[in-house]
């Protein structure tokens, strides 16, 4: 165990060490464990589009996929659910495939492929972390895993199309977050004082949710009123992913916030006055001017660490 | 339907008792059904026999495309139909029959998760098996899930279905694993369920819910089910809880009717005793 583990994960803003919800639950569950794993984020390298995300190099083997790294690592004796009796360990399987069924498609749909949320937030961030030819694909290629993953696992028939299936998942997902909410109660870990493997997919499936700057979002308003689970994050996130706490990080976090949300009023106001010279066509000559200056904006305040 | 109709519809249906003659569909018991819809099917009836609802079993070829959501199977009550066991709970629920009233908020909470459990790994083996593990799919499934049909319509569907569920595995990443991988999920997932049911008759102790109807419905089906290799069975039955949970239900829930009632519908043949 002398030599050090790699991962290989997307880069953190917003406050999280990662954006990626598999890679967060890596980082959370190297944290709860002690194991001293070396990070190399993926931004501004072609891995953005041929590698396979989180990614665990030890020695000679690589593992990717949350729930085989974790396995691994166990095996390394970095057990985090040691403490676990049988029944919770089988109780943390559950809680894990809830996640899975009924939280990932709704987070899915609400980071890529909400028109909104997509083309405000998570293209411009992906493609400011994307190397330069890759910046035109890697969103798109992300943004249409994401869709015919949920249309093939959530739609009823293959011929359904994407609105059909949202009122559903959102629904199944804003319940997910009830009995998660209610099943962690006042506690700060879902099992006893020490945080375990389901800690780290609730947290790796939440936190995004609860820290990124969605314009749109119903299910990040309906987290907003479940007290609980915010804590649950902002606790792991201080107790365990800040080097020194009480520092200027989160000074800057909200000047970022601030910025984030001042972006997000120019592309509606610029969104808006698209639509009316569209509806008009009386002034062609505003068009090349405001399209240009806007994308790099963009790019430039979303590539801003957090 | 939209969630806005469904719920308002649910509401107006609410004030009708349960019928009389309201029918379950299926595909066909003997030469059609497989393993997957078998399990579903059961889980149903199962739930509908715990709540004491009558339904009538009807076996046909075409279930699959009766199905409002194109999954079986599916009940037709009254003037509504509802397909698969989800909406199925809901539907009884607004008419007042439910299992798991009894239940506090983080009991609720556990019993969906046990829940998405089933369907996340036993559902999802069981699709693999059936047509991603090539000699099932060839020797079971195809010919199966086509015996309605005749050439060429039988392989055109057969080999379309098989197509859907692939590109369904690859979505979920369970494309690249291989069938002794599946088999171990399976088995982990029954562990799971072993140590969460313990000693207790039922999941939620003295009374039965809607995860113990899943629960039945797919193990029975696998400890019943002839498959190209035993492996899976004899998994199963390392389990002896689950084994004498899965009599259990069978004993207090579908013995009566096995005497004379063609209710069951499902082929008799399997039976744990």
């Amino acid at each position: 165990m002398a030599a050090s583990m790699e991962l290989r994960c997307w880069g953190g803003d917003w406050g999280l060490p990662s954006v990626h919800t598999d890679s967060l639950i890596v980082l959370a569950y190297a944290k709860f464990s002690g194991v001293k794993l070396t990070v190399t984020p993926i931004d501004w390298t072609w891995k953005t589009l041929t590698g396979t995300v989180p990614e665990l190099v030890f020695q000679a083997s690589t593992v990717t996929e949350p729930a085989q790294i974790l396995n691994f690592l166990r095996k390394q004796r970095f057990n985090a659910d040691y403490e676990l009796s049988a029944r919770q360990g089988a109780d943390t399987m559950a809680y894990i495939a809830l996640l899975e069924e009924k939280l990932r498609p709704a987070l899915l749909h609400t980071f890529w492929v909400d028109a909104e949320n997509y083309a405000s937030l998570t293209r411009p961030w992906f493609a400011s972390r994307s190397p330069f030819p890759l910046n035109f694909l890697v969103p798109g290629h992300h943004a249409n895993t994401a869709l015919s993953r949920i249309l093939l696992t959530k739609a009823e028939s293959p011929l359904n199309t994407i609105t059909e299936v949202e009122g559903k998942i959102y629904s199944e997902a804003k319940e997910c977050l009830n009995l998660l909410s209610h099943r962690l109660g006042t506690a700060y870990y879902f099992f006893g004082n020490t945080p375990c493997s389901l800690d780290a997919f609730v947290f790796g499936f939440v936190a995004p949710l609860h820290k990124a700057n969605l314009p749109s979002s119903p299910l990040q308003n309906h987290l907003r009123q479940l007290a609980n689970l915010q804590r649950f994050c902002d606790h792991i996130l201080n107790a365990h992913f800040s080097t020194h706490p009480g520092s200027p990080q989160p000074v800057e976090e909200t000047v970022d916030a601030n910025l984030q949300k001042l972006t997000q009023l120019v592309n509606k106001e610029s969104n808006l006055i698209e639509k009316m010279d569209d509806n008009l066509r009386s002034s062609p000559q505003h068009k090349p001017l405001r399209s240009d200056p806007r994308p790099s904006r963009d790019n430039d305040q979303s590539s801003t660490p957090a | 339907m939209s969630l806005a109709a469904e719920a308002f519809v649910s509401q107006i249906s609410a004030a009708d008792p349960w019928p009389e003659n309201a029918t379950l569909y299926q595909p066909l018991g003997e030469d059609q059904i497989l393993l997957s819809d078998c399990a579903s099917s059961l889980a149903v009836q199962a739930y509908l026999r715990m709540c004491n609802l009558p339904v009538q079993v009807c076996c046909r070829p075409n279930a699959e495309y009766m199905s409002p959501s194109g999954k079986v199977p599916f009940v037709h009550v009254g003037n509504q139909v509802v397909s698969e066991l989800g909406p199925i709970v809901q539907f009884t629920k607004a008419k007042g029959h439910s299992l798991s009233d009894g239940l506090d908020d983080i009991q609720r909470a556990e019993m969906k998760a046990y829940m998405e459990l089933v369907n996340n790994m036993l559902l999802t083996a069981e699709l693999y098996i059936q047509w991603c593990d090539y000699n099932t799919a060839a020797e079971i499934s195809r010919p199966r899930y086509s015996s309605p049909y005749s050439w060429p319509l039988n392989h055109i569907l057969a080999y379309q279905k098989q197509w859907e569920v692939r590109r369904k595995m690859t979505a979920i990443g369970w494309a690249g694993k291989s069938l002794e991988q599946v088999y171990e999920d399976v088995s982990q997932c029954c562990q799971a369920l072993s140590q969460r049911l313990g000693t207790q008759p039922y999941f939620f102790n003295k009374q039965p819910t809607e995860l113990d109807a899943l629960v039945f419905g797919h193990l029975f089906t696998l400890l019943t089910t002839r498959l190209t290799s035993d492996e899976l069975r004899e998994k199963v039955k390392s389990y002896s809880n689950l084994l004498a949970f899965c009599r259990r239900i069978e004993q207090s829930y579908f013995e009566d009717s096995q005497a004379g009632s063609s209710s069951r519908g499902f082929s008799k043949g399997p039976s744990l005793f």
